[in-house]
């Protein structure tokens, strides 16, 4: 039983495009980002429409190859061969570009990528331990609330921030609960459904709209579960995807893991849960940078060091969903998350005593039967049925 | 080796079985590449003696150390300040990680797919093969890259590692950043070796190490040279054993090498003919004992005349301001010398690029090769802006991908031949 709402939200991807044109034509000011650190909230704020620039496509990777190693992780590639091939609209539209110094791949990429567009490189601390962490990250935010006000020729203030904070935490709650609508069993929404839905709402011109969309779909979901109807059966064994970042076009391994018999319940990735948890303060006495910067620095993304907070967001979450095993996606040549996987799987498999799966692959197609086979051992080893 | 270390050796834990055969290795590849070359200096008997000894007397020096209540610090990077482990009484040695033993055990940690220096140093640890790391009482990791990064808190498992954050750029607010991590570096030797530092004792191992590093650079200045007075495999072998012997022997031996190069070089003597083609090598480091591209470079007939390398160049060309009044500011100091340094994990890093094309007008050279390890992100994308300065200023460019196997050295010795006859047919 699939929600009917899902078949607007597939139709987004035109009706995205198609009002981003709108608003360029009214002189909208875009601004396009490749990473969950950059904050929204500042564009939001100069009034301008943030748009994720995260490659997930394998079209444009050969043309990237052409220029970067090949031994690089698939994200970038695809990222950084949009660009050059011209053929990402997100990436055309946008007048000024926020990249992250994420990992040694994409921090590299984009001394390559400036030359096309403004760009502006945010600095990451290393690690959150440290006691100036956070103050030197707030500073980053101050230099980048400066270059967009420079570049977008907009002013920031504390009103429009504090209007785009409750408006980003909204949507943060809205896209939360519609994952913990899968806290159910059997779930009522495929995981690959739940990617879709989260996926396609992040390029809504207006976050209002988008929210309201997600808003209907909770409620159709919760219909359909309150018939007790759900895509799977009950007892189709519950997995938890973690890892590397997974987007529409580059679902491979969450589509196989559900084709193969699985019901992935929850996505701790940048597009799933990791990025809804945190909220920004809105404590009107605050300031909101601060309360931004600190926000931010709470995602746990394996590129900190040490990064003890996926750990422990993986163990609750793997309560909270009644999860049966975790597969562990990890995107070629992405060392941060790969080096990581052995303390996941210390984790999920010792301390939680459930089966553990990491993979490494691309973007490409040309590993899809060994992957099948790979998982469909892995789901048949929990099947509960 | 002289002595029977056997007993020592044991004592310290290590591998038997696998660390005879590193020992078998070392001296085979030694002799197959050093011993082979034709007119080396007299002088670089000292340096093929400690390779020779290799296992054996600085070793049992780092017991002795250890034996008189001293401390012993691992590092795998040019970042860590040497200057401040010496001020609290500690010996630093650089940890080598060029050979791929325990490669099994250290996937078992680790990915495949990784930089092969970082699986070595974890296979080295987890395979107790290095009496290096065995005798070191601690490591001190950065966040240089990804992979060490992340590998540093799989370390810590098996030995107690201090972070340090390198940041990723040279602005103002980074170099604050790095002044407070050196800051609490020096409070973290402190504590860990119970010395205090103080400026007496900094200013000395600040001199020292200036005059470690100057008679690096003389010998550099030496091979501007044509003819170059000194193979670039004996140049690179002096620049890793400076990573870890005593200071001021390593001092006094390499200053009497340049005084027989500049006589050498009076006289007109050169290890190749003066027609021979000039080589820059860049990229990621060499550790012993990965002498793969520049044995290939050298034994195609070129010479290779400077290392923009951490094992080189960049280990060496900045010395520390030696007129700090006080402790704080000769932590500044300090500072201020080690991000000088041009590392491919900054954004940007122009002044590498830059570097390179001035390098090579003064040395002369024909081409530049640059090197990178297998999974290395910030060299091997950084070298598409080397291709494209050296592009626009004429210097022809070589780039090779690689790992510590030999399996590809007939292919690179392909590569990098056709790239000679293409420099040869340029100067003719
Ligand atoms: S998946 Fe890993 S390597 Fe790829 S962009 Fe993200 S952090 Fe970088
Ligand atoms: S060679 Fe590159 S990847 Fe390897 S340790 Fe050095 S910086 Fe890291």
């Amino acid at each position: 039983m699939r929600p009917s709402m899902m078949n607007i939200f597939e139709n987004l991807r035109d009706q995205n495009i198609l009002d981003l044109e709108h608003a360029k034509r009214d002189n909208k000011k875009v601004v396009g980002m490749y990473c969950a650190y950059s904050p929204q909230e500042l564009v939001l704020a100069a009034g301008a429409i943030p748009v994720s620039l995260c490659g997930t496509s394998n079209k444009p990777v050969a043309a990237a190859e052409k220029v970067l190693p090949r031994n690089l992780c698939p994200l970038i590639k695809s990222s950084f061969g949009f660009a050059i091939t011209d053929t990402c609209p997100y990436f055309r539209f946008s007048d000024f570009l926020v990249a992250d110094t994420t990992c040694d791949g994409k921090k590299k990429m984009f001394e390559i990528l400036g030359s096309m567009k403004p760009l502006h490189v945010l600095q990451l601390p290393q690690g959150t331990d440290r006691p100036g962490a956070l103050g030197w990250w707030l500073e980053e935010i101050r230099i980048l609330k400066d270059k967009l006000e420079e570049n977008l020729e907009a002013t920031i203030d504390e009103d429009s921030l504090r209007a785009a904070i409750k408006l980003a935490n909204k949507e943060r709650q809205v896209l939360r609960r519609l994952h913990e609508m899968n806290r159910l069993d059997p779930a009522p929404l495929s995981g690959v459904d739940l990617l879709t839905a989260t996926w396609l709402r992040s390029f809504s011109v207006d976050k209002a709209e988008g929210i309201e969309l997600v808003e209907q779909l909770i409620e159709e979901i919760q219909e359909i579960a309150d018939k007790g109807l759900s895509p799977f059966r009950a007892g189709t064994p519950r997995i938890l995807l973690t890892g590397c970042p997974v987007g529409s076009g580059s679902e491979k391994v969450l589509k196989l893991l559900e084709e193969c018999g699985g019901s992935v319940v929850c996505l701790e990735n940048c597009s799933g849960i990791k990025t809804q948890v945190y909220l920004i303060d809105e404590d009107e006495s605050r300031d909101p940078l601060e309360a931004i910067a600190e926000r931010y620095l709470q995602i746990p993304c394996s590129c900190m060091s040490p990064n003890p907070g996926r750990l422990e967001l993986i163990a609750k979450l793997i309560d909270e969903y009644r999860v049966d095993g975790v597969v562990d996606l990890t995107w070629q040549a992405c060392h941060t998350y790969n080096v990581e996987a052995e303390l996941v799987r210390q984790l999920v498999k010792d301390k939680c005593g459930l089966p553990y799966l990491q993979l490494e692959t691309d973007y490409s197609t040309s590993d899809v039967e060994q992957l099948k086979t790979r998982l469909a051992a892995f789901i048949e080893m929990m099947d509960r049925s | 080796m002289s002595n029977d270390y056997r007993p020592m050796w044991e004592s310290l834990g290590l591998d038997l079985e696998s660390h005879d055969q590193l020992l078998k290795a070392i001296p085979q590849a030694f002799g197959g590449v050093y011993m082979q070359q034709k007119n080396r200096p007299a002088e670089m008997e000292y340096f093929d003696f400690v390779v020779s000894e290799i296992h054996g007397l600085r070793i049992q020096e780092l017991q002795e150390h250890k034996s008189r209540g001293g401390k012993v610090v691992g590092a795998f990077c040019i970042f860590v300040p040497e200057e401040i482990v010496r001020a609290a009484g500690g010996i630093c040695v650089g940890l080598c990680s060029g050979a791929e033993i325990g490669t099994a055990q250290a996937e078992k940690v680790l990915p495949r797919n990784i930089c092969p220096l970082i699986k070595s140093f974890m296979g080295f640890k987890l395979g107790h093969v290095c009496p290096y790391f065995e005798s070191c009482d601690m490591v001190v990791g950065e966040t240089t890259c990804d992979g060490k990064k992340k590998a540093f808190e799989i370390l810590n498992d098996y030995i107690p590692v201090h972070m340090m954050e390198t940041p990723q750029m040279k602005r103002e607010k980074d170099k604050v950043l790095w002044r407070s991590e050196v800051r609490d570096f020096v409070t973290e030797m402190q504590q860990f070796t119970g010395n205090q530092v103080t400026y007496d004792s900094l200013q000395r191992a600040i001199i020292d190490v200036n005059g470690k590093r100057k008679v690096l650079a003389r010998l550099a200045e030496l091979r501007k040279n044509i003819p170059a007075p000194i193979s670039g495999k004996d140049s690179l072998l002096i620049e890793q054993i400076a990573m870890y012997d005593d200071v001021d022997r390593f001092t006094e031996q390499t200053t009497k090498l340049c005084d027989e190069l500049e006589k050498r070089t009076r006289a007109g003597l050169g290890v190749q003919e003066p027609g021979a083609l000039r080589i820059i090598v860049s990229g990621t480091p060499m550790a012993v004992p990965n002498w793969k591209v520049p044995h290939i470079i050298e034994s195609s007939g070129a010479v290779i005349v400077a290392e923009e390398l951490c094992t080189g160049l960049r280990y060496f060309e900045n010395t520390v301001d030696e007129d700090g009044s006080d402790l704080e500011q000769q932590v500044d100091a300090l500072a201020k010398r080690y991000l000088d340094i041009d590392c491919a994990c900054f954004t940007p890093n122009d002044a590498r690029t830059d570097k390179l094309v001035k390098l090579a007008e003064e040395y002369q050279a024909d081409g530049i090769i640059h090197c990178s390890l297998a999974f290395c992100d910030p060299y091997l994308v950084e070298a598409n802006r080397v291709e494209k300065v050296l592009k626009e200023h004429n210097i022809p460019l070589l780039r090779i991908e690689t790992d510590y196997g030999q399996e590809d050295s007939g292919q690179l010795k392909t590569r990098v031949e056709a790239f000679f006859e293409m420099l040869a047919a340029k100067k003719a």
